[in-house]
């Protein structure tokens, strides 16, 4: 049973490394839904949104980590 | 093949092959460590039953996926490798920036090492199933990342085959240089490995979810190489800025502290 809930739990983390960074994505994926199915606007508008989104999304979370690092480490700021 | 051809399955069997290469290299590592501390026979054991509960996997997962709707199931993998690459990519950058070490295949080993001879006690049968369960559950759990990798990359009619060879040469691979070496393949370039394979994997998730939601791709499988340029740029720049400013942060702050120190 704890191999079981070992595996469960590491097949967890591959999607949810970084909570901020998961919530940010399915966020921008729920809303270029919203935008390309319920409003109707062009796919492709709600496909260019979806890309830029999580390139900004990647940038974010990066500086984001660093930061936080940062100020545990020293108290410095970035 | 023709071009064409080459064109659509190029990027899935080199992303299967780079992420599974990742994944075999840290489960061989701890086969690696059972088998110096208890003997090949619990390693192989414990592989062999990861391998065969994998099998049945695939094949129960296999036939109910092709009951989803195509839409759905490219959504639904979409949403996953954009979680799982942009995951990866961003430790990757964080890796590569120095403000995380890099993965230690060394470390790992002796650490695993540690681990399975301080768990082991009592009789020798005991202690050879004790290892063979810690090979087992690597196996098992890289394995399990394996094949979702294969089937996300591989989510387009013609493409899981690809996708299933590229994966498996990287098996191959890792074990024939494995066998040789007979070492932690600390060698590998880990970081360079996964950040090539989270920006693959992050442009396969913008591609596939965007194909979810109706969006027809100008240029289809060049966007995908567009993605992957863009995802590509943006973490190597990312990584340069980051070191620079976290390594002069670090500067800074050290010397406050040793200002405030001597006060």
């Amino acid at each position: 049973m704890s191999i079981l809930k070992e595996v469960v739990a590491e097949l967890l983390s591959m999607f949810v490394a970084d909570a901020r960074q998961t919530v940010a994505t399915l966020l921008l994926v729920a809303a270029v839904a919203a935008l390309i199915l319920a409003l109707q606007a062009d796919p492709l508008l709600g496909g260019a949104i979806l890309f830029l989104g999580c390139i900004v999304i990647v940038i974010e979370a990066a500086v984001g980590e660093t930061r936080r690092r940062g100020r545990r480490s020293h108290g410095m700021r970035l | 093949m023709a071009f064409e051809s080459w064109g659509v399955a190029g990027p899935a069997v080199t992303a299967a092959f780079l992420a599974s290469l990742v994944e075999v290299v840290e489960a061989f590592t701890i086969v690696l460590a059972v088998a110096t501390l208890r003997g090949w026979r619990p390693a192989w054991l414990g592989t062999v039953a990861a391998l065969a509960v994998l099998a049945l996997t695939v094949a129960l997962l296999g036939p109910l996926l092709d009951r989803v709707p195509i839409h759905a199931l490219q959504l639904v993998i979409g949403i996953m490798l954009l979680l799982f690459g942009m995951g990866w990519l961003r430790k990757a950058i964080l890796r590569a920036a120095g403000v995380i070490p890099l993965h230690d295949e060394d470390a790992i080993f002796a650490s695993e090492t540690a681990s399975i001879q301080t768990e082991v006690s009592g009789t020798q049968s005991s202690r050879d199933w004790i290892a063979g369960l810690a090979a087992f559950k690597a196996v098992l759990l890289e394995g399990l990342e394996v094949i979702f990798i294969v089937i996300a990359v591989g989510a387009r009619p013609g493409l899981l085959v690809p996708a299933s060879i590229g994966a498996l040469a990287a098996c191959i691979a890792v074990l024939l240089i494995g066998v040789i070496v007979h070492r932690p393949l600390s060698r590998v370039p880990e970081n360079t490995l996964k950040f090539g394979v989270g920006v693959m994997l992050s442009a396969f998730g913008v591609f596939w979810t965007g194909e979810g939601l109706g969006v027809d791709w100008p240029g289809q499988d060049v966007a995908l190489l567009a993605f992957a340029a863009a995802f590509l740029a943006t973490g190597l720049v990312t990584a340069a800025v980051l070191r620079r400013t976290y390594a002069r942060a670090l500067s800074d702050g050290a010397r406050t502290g040793s200002a405030l120190v001597s006060r």
